[in-house]
């Protein structure tokens, strides 16, 4: 579950998952659904695999969204679905989706950045929760 | 977004408050934030005084912990934010004192039409200039650069593009720095940077970024104005934008590889975002070498902006744009660090001038500006919102002695995005900023919402601060009459 906050002149993402894989997934849904007004026009076409190093869990959701940012930006791929693998030295993860069409893919926000304020990854009660704030 | 600042501000002037080195004992300097009693109300209201006291924490800070007055929060350092590293003294160079925006800043087109030449023909113009150039999110500019010309271009700045007939060599004389910050290195830029560039020169991008134009409504400084080729009714076009996804980028990857500075040289940082490390590190050197190439890269981008403009009023007018005056007043970076001579203290330094939504404002006399302005002083260009106004000003002798040689880049947002959204919903700005008289295409309405005036301070009152303070001089108010923004 994500869902999308204010923060002064940017935007907040913020999810809650039962285990961390799926906070992960839930993360990357949540930047998608920033970037563009209806993250359900995506069509999970093409399946990329995303491999990334690192130790600390809260830079590793940093470099996770960093990575699908720029492939928006860079090579216009959208993606709708995501399954991730948490590791204690990185990530695993597949994310389907397909190149950007801006006829049908309506954009909402750019998101220049992923910033480290109030970047958080913590264990509640049930499960998992992770925010960052993103830099539009 | 956490409470209000609750910590001491004591005035200091009219147009300056003070907070004070006891406020916290990790600050090694005072925090100076530049604000009248009418202003100053607002500065408090969220977390951006607290970002002025982390910055007087960093390793070398000199005089102050600067803010100006359309300070607002950011990341690590406020907008607004200036501060002064000496790297003799340990002094770092941040890169959350520049921002993701590397060398975002303005220019300002003059041309040799009044309103009445123009007042016909505006909506035309806005829709030539909507169609023409690249605005908002996901649209790829005409100008398609790859990695090795991308890497050229940073190396060169707009140079690149004028050998190709996009501009004039004058263009040149008339930006910050010649428009070739030196001893840039693209070789520094990351593959991910160029490639995020590579098809972005020459495009606007969307949030605050705008192209406008503009006529001159108010003349405060009669020589100057004239000095800079300004008049009463003339039309002006503004292009407010940065070095887009590769500057924003070029940022990220040094926030990456200063993850282990701080413990690597014993800094001590109150705020992840301040990420640093030694100017005259490895890594410091490094992001130096790639900022300054992306600073490049965002003259280039308003050049690019500026010809497209140029081309367009070519059309509508059916004659060349040289012909319709079409020349740059001037073009300023407001997110940069520069290595800049200063006096603190009595001693003449070499210190990093971060300006993070701040512009240089230097005085007549100063060796740095063109020969054409050395008389007078630096033209300093402010942006306002897209239903108020916009300002011209000069870089007056307070800036040397109170904030290295800086003042303020615009007016600051008074409102969310979110409350700005909401103020807005059922309304129709497009049709509201018509009826005062200004025409505006956005790529998207939701955008022209977030950025509509309310959401902004009001910049009249910005520039009043800094005029006052003596940072820099008013020379003439513009009013917008048509814009285009992301």
């Amino acid at each position: 579950m994500y869902e999308l906050f204010e923060h002064t002149a940017d935007l907040g993402l913020r999810a809650t998952a039962p285990n961390i894989d799926a906070l992960f997934a839930e993360m990357a849904a949540c930047l998608c659904a920033a970037i563009l007004e209806d993250p359900t026009s995506v069509r999970p076409t093409i399946a990329e695999s995303i491999e990334i190093a690192g130790t600390d869990r809260e830079f590793l959701l940093f470099d996770w969204l960093k990575e699908l940012l720029y492939r928006f930006d860079a090579e216009h791929q959208v993606f709708s679905r995501f399954e991730v693998s948490v590791r204690q030295d990185g990530l695993t993860a597949t994310a389907w989706g397909e190149p950007l069409d801006p006829e049908r893919h309506l954009l909402n926000h750019e998101v220049k950045a992923i910033t480290y304020h109030e970047l958080s990854v913590v264990p509640t009660d049930g499960g998992w929760r992770a925010e960052v704030i993103v830099d539009i | 977004m956490k409470a209000a600042f609750a910590g001491p501000l004591e005035r200091v002037d009219s147009c300056c408050y003070r907070i004070p080195k006891s406020y916290r004992a990790d600050m090694r300097v005072d925090g100076l934030i530049f604000a009248n009693d009418a202003l100053i109300e607002s500065v408090k209201k969220d977390q951006a005084p607290d970002q002025v006291a982390n910055v007087a924490t960093l390793p070398g800070i000199q005089g102050a912990s600067l803010a100006m007055p359309d300070i607002h929060w950011g990341y690590g350092f406020c907008i607004g934010g200036v501060c002064a590293t000496d790297p003799a003294e340990g002094g770092v160079i941040s890169p959350g004192g520049v921002g993701y925006d590397i060398n975002c800043g303005v220019r300002l087109v003059k041309t040799n039409l009044f309103w009445d030449d123009v007042k016909h023909h505006v909506r035309s113009l806005v829709k030539g200039l909507f169609h023409t150039i690249p605005a908002g999110a996901g649209r790829g500019g005409r100008y398609k650069f790859d990695a090795v010309e991308t890497r050229r271009l940073m190396a060169q700045g707009p140079r690149f593009v004028i050998d190709r007939d996009l501009g004039v060599p004058r263009d040149l004389t008339h930006t910050e720095a010649d428009g070739l910050i030196p001893d840039g290195d693209p070789d520094q830029v990351s593959d991910h940077a160029v490639k995020r560039g590579a098809e972005q020169c020459g495009t606007l991008g969307s949030g605050n970024h705008f192209l406008e134009v503009q006529v001159v409504d108010s003349v405060f400084d009669a020589d100057v104005a004239k000095a800079f080729g300004l008049e009463l009714n003339q039309v002006c076009v503004m292009i407010h934008s940065g070095s887009r996804g590769l500057g924003y980028q070029v940022c990220d990857d040094a926030l990456a590889a200063f993850r282990n500075c701080p413990a690597k040289y014993g800094i001590t940082l109150p705020d992840r975002q301040l990420a640093c490390a030694p100017a005259e590190s490895p890594e410091g050197k490094k992001y130096i070498a790639a900022m300054r190439a992306a600073a490049n890269y965002g003259f280039t981008n308003r050049q690019l902006l500026m010809q497209q403009a140029r081309e367009v009023f070519a059309a509508e007018f059916g004659r060349k744009w040289e012909d319709l005056g079409m020349e740059l007043l001037y073009d300023v970076a407001h997110n940069i660090a520069k290595l800049e001579e200063h006096v603190v203290d009595g001693k003449r330094k070499r210190v990093w001038v971060h300006r993070k939504g701040a512009t240089r404002a230097f005085p007549a006399g100063h060796p740095e500006l063109p020969d054409v302005y050395r008389a007078v002083g630096q033209p300093v260009i402010i942006p306002g919102d897209m239903g108020r106004a916009s300002w011209v000003l000069v870089g007056a002798a307070g800036s040397m002695e109170r904030t290295f040689g800086s003042t303020c880049h615009g007016a600051g947002r008074a409102m969310s995005r979110t409350a700005a959204k909401l103020q807005a919903a059922g309304r129709r700005i497009d049709k509201e900023l018509e009826s005062k008289g200004v025409i505006a295409m956005a790529s998207s309405r939701m955008g022209l919402a977030e950025e509509q005036p309310a959401a902004y301070k009001n910049v009249d009152h910005v520039v009043d601060v800094v005029h006052e303070a003596n940072l820099s001089r008013k020379v003439a108010r513009m009013r917008p009459v048509g814009v285009i923004k992301g």
